[in-house]
């Protein structure tokens, strides 16, 4: 299995704090990986050090076999994008204003603006179902036209590897679904390789070919959903009892969560 | 320039539309700028215009537009463009649409460094306090730019919290210094009160290079300044160094601004007001934002500088306050607009 990005002994401390510890990964190339766990288990760390928004205390973390420390700016921002945890830009932005702002890692003094950058930011609205709104701003969408304009930001970057933080967060079921099958239809028809941060297990086992579950700054276990799926992973990882079947429809892992098993709650509802 | 494609835009090639709007912007400049000649306390003529600027003989005429006159009609619109163009730039930095130059304390530190010259070294000229006031705006920006970014990355509230913390203490003290000195009150507050009245041409020269290279290091941040709109992360996951960007347009903003002081005292509200409608005529992207700010506020001071002559004639009233109470009744109406 090719992979696009390694993580060795990466360690990532909030002054003293860790937030991680000595996480080792691998991201595969082509596939859509998915860091899952509870809140606070530095799932969303771990993707912004991916992505060298943080440093590391130590360990590295290596874009094919170059560590990502010694890569330019821009250069890195050639090869991983970023779509941000609730980003924001001004309201009476334009849609295309924004779009454009991801061809910034392509563009120098020198070469301001290219025909390349005009088609790159073309090819991510259309890809993304935005181009009909190119002239609205950003304050009169909705949210999930606003998730797909920041998408197709990203997109315009043209890297292979595009990371994801939480960006179903604010969405309601449909545009969830909707939002996520856009990703899935870029990773599957574009090769690219996605790293998804999600909240939503059943929407992780669904979308993810590889899942990560992460808890206290550790990863616990990864694989396919299907082999990670367990009942007994599941209430270690996220402290729930649950029954786990498979989606009749997709034929993937569902978790149906019956009770808080955290002794930390139990000792709250017993109070 | 954005492609005009057919798919997406029905707009006319917008390159088009700005070309003859910043021609229209420059003649409506070069008109502002000869009626600054002719208008004021005594009405001339082209012809006595043409001579004094040409066959220069002494005369009285002559000299009131050669020696008043015509510093002021450069001045003007050299300071009205720095500060348009500062706006713009603090405005993005600070990610709010009502800061500007005078939030992040500049002009309260020029004034403060006025009073301490003219205070402790008793200088009264007026090159003097320009000099003073250049250092005091530079001197302010550094310390407010290096307590914002100190503990931690500079963000854009820490930007906005501690100019504001600074202008309130450096007004405060000039305040309390000129209430209990009178006589020092009577010489500085033709220059607190912002004018460009009785400037000589040579102040508009020192000025220029700032303005020129300040201008410049804007116009060259014009990209990096387009995604410091977004929030940080994103910015980073562009490949923007935040920190070299931030300090980079700290020092324009310092350059434009510690040359608008010297030049012509504390202009309020120029700053705060021409990035608005910079904005509204060719929209947020810094290469043309930053363009059309500066010829904004060039016609915006320009302007103000001439009618200044008259609201109070035969006397002059101080342009600062023209262009804060026009510049003051523009917010409202802006505020006003975003309520809605």
């Amino acid at each position: 299995m090719d992979k696009a990005i390694t993580v060795a002994a990466l360690t990532v401390a909030y002054g003293a704090a860790t937030a991680l510890s000595a996480i080792d990964l691998e991201i595969p190339k082509g596939k859509v990986t998915v860091l899952a766990g509870p809140n606070g288990c530095g799932k969303s760390t771990l993707l912004r050090a991916i992505r060298r928004l943080h440093q590391p205390k130590s360990g590295e973390v290596r874009l094919g076999d170059l560590p990502i420390s010694g890569l330019k700016e821009k250069e890195l921002a050639r090869h991983i994008g970023l779509l941000a945890q609730n980003p924001s830009a001004p309201d009476d932005m334009s849609v295309e204003e924004l779009v454009r702002l991801g061809r910034y890692p392509h563009q120098s003094m020198l070469q301001p603006w290219s025909a390349a950058d005009g088609e790159a930011i073309q090819a991510a609205m259309f890809g993304t179902g935005v181009s009909h709104l190119a002239d609205r701003r950003l304050g009169s969408l909705s949210g999930g036209q606003l998730q797909r304009v920041w998408i197709a930001m990203v997109l315009a970057q043209e890297t292979d590897i595009i990371c994801l933080d939480e960006p179903v967060n604010h969405l309601d079921m449909a545009h969830q679904i909707d939002c996520l099958d856009l990703v899935r239809r870029l990773n599957q028809e574009h090769g690219r390789t996605v790293v998804l941060v999600l909240h939503d297990l059943n929407l992780a086992a669904r979308y993810a070919d590889r899942l990560v579950f992460l808890k206290d700054g550790s990863v616990v276990a990864e694989g396919a959903p299907a082999e990670l799926m367990s009942e007994e992973l599941i209430e270690d990882v996220f402290g729930i009892s649950c029954r786990v079947i498979t989606d009749p429809v997709h034929e993937r892992p569902l978790c149906i969560p019956i009770r808080n098993s955290s002794p930390r709650f139990r000792a709250d509802t017993a109070a | 320039m954005p492609l005009a494609s057919s798919t997406t835009s029905i707009r006319a090639d917008p390159r088009i539309g700005h070309r003859s709007l910043f021609a229209g912007l420059a003649l409506l400049l070069l008109g502002l700028m000869y009626l600054s000649l002719a208008l004021g306390y005594r009405l001339y003529s082209p012809e006595e215009i043409w001579t004094a600027l040409t066959a220069f003989d002494g005369s009285e005429t002559d000299v009131v537009i050669r020696d008043l006159r015509l510093p002021r009609a450069l001045m003007a619109p050299m300071v009205g463009a720095a500060l348009g163009i500062a706006g713009v730039i603090v405005q993005t930095l600070s990610r709010n649409r009502i800061a500007s130059p005078d939030t992040l304390g500049l002009n309260a530190g020029a004034a403060f460094a006025v009073v301490m010259a003219s205070g402790l070294f008793g200088v009264v000229s007026l090159p003097g306090l320009s000099l003073a006031a250049a250092v005091g705006a530079l001197l302010t920006s550094f310390v407010v730019f290096g307590l914002a970014a100190a503990a931690g990355g500079i963000s854009p509230l820490r930007i906005v919290l501690v100019g504001v913390t600074f202008a309130g203490l450096f007004d405060s003290f000039v305040n309390v210094v000129l209430t209990v000195n009178e006589t020092m009150l009577d010489q500085l507050l033709f220059w607190l009160a912002g004018s460009f009245a009785d400037r000589k041409l040579g102040l508009a020269l020192n000025g220029l290079p700032f303005v020129v290279v300040g201008a410049a290091l804007a116009a060259s941040l014009a990209r990096p300044l387009d995604i410091l709109q977004t929030d940080d992360s994103t910015a980073r996951g562009l490949g923007v160094p935040l920190g070299v960007v931030r300090g980079l347009a700290f020092l324009a903003v310092a350059l434009l601004s510690g040359a608008a002081v010297a030049m012509a005292g504390p202009v309020m509200f120029v700053g705060l007001v021409v990035p608005h409608a910079a904005r509204a005529l060719v929209g947020l992207g810094h290469r043309l934002q930053i363009a059309a700010a500066a010829m904004v506020g060039a016609l915006y001071t320009t302007l103000a500088d001439i009618v200044a002559r008259f609201v109070i004639y035969p006397r002059e009233a101080p342009v600062g306050a023209v262009t804060a109470i026009v510049g003051g009744l523009l917010l409202l109406v802006l505020l006003r607009r975003r309520a809605a």
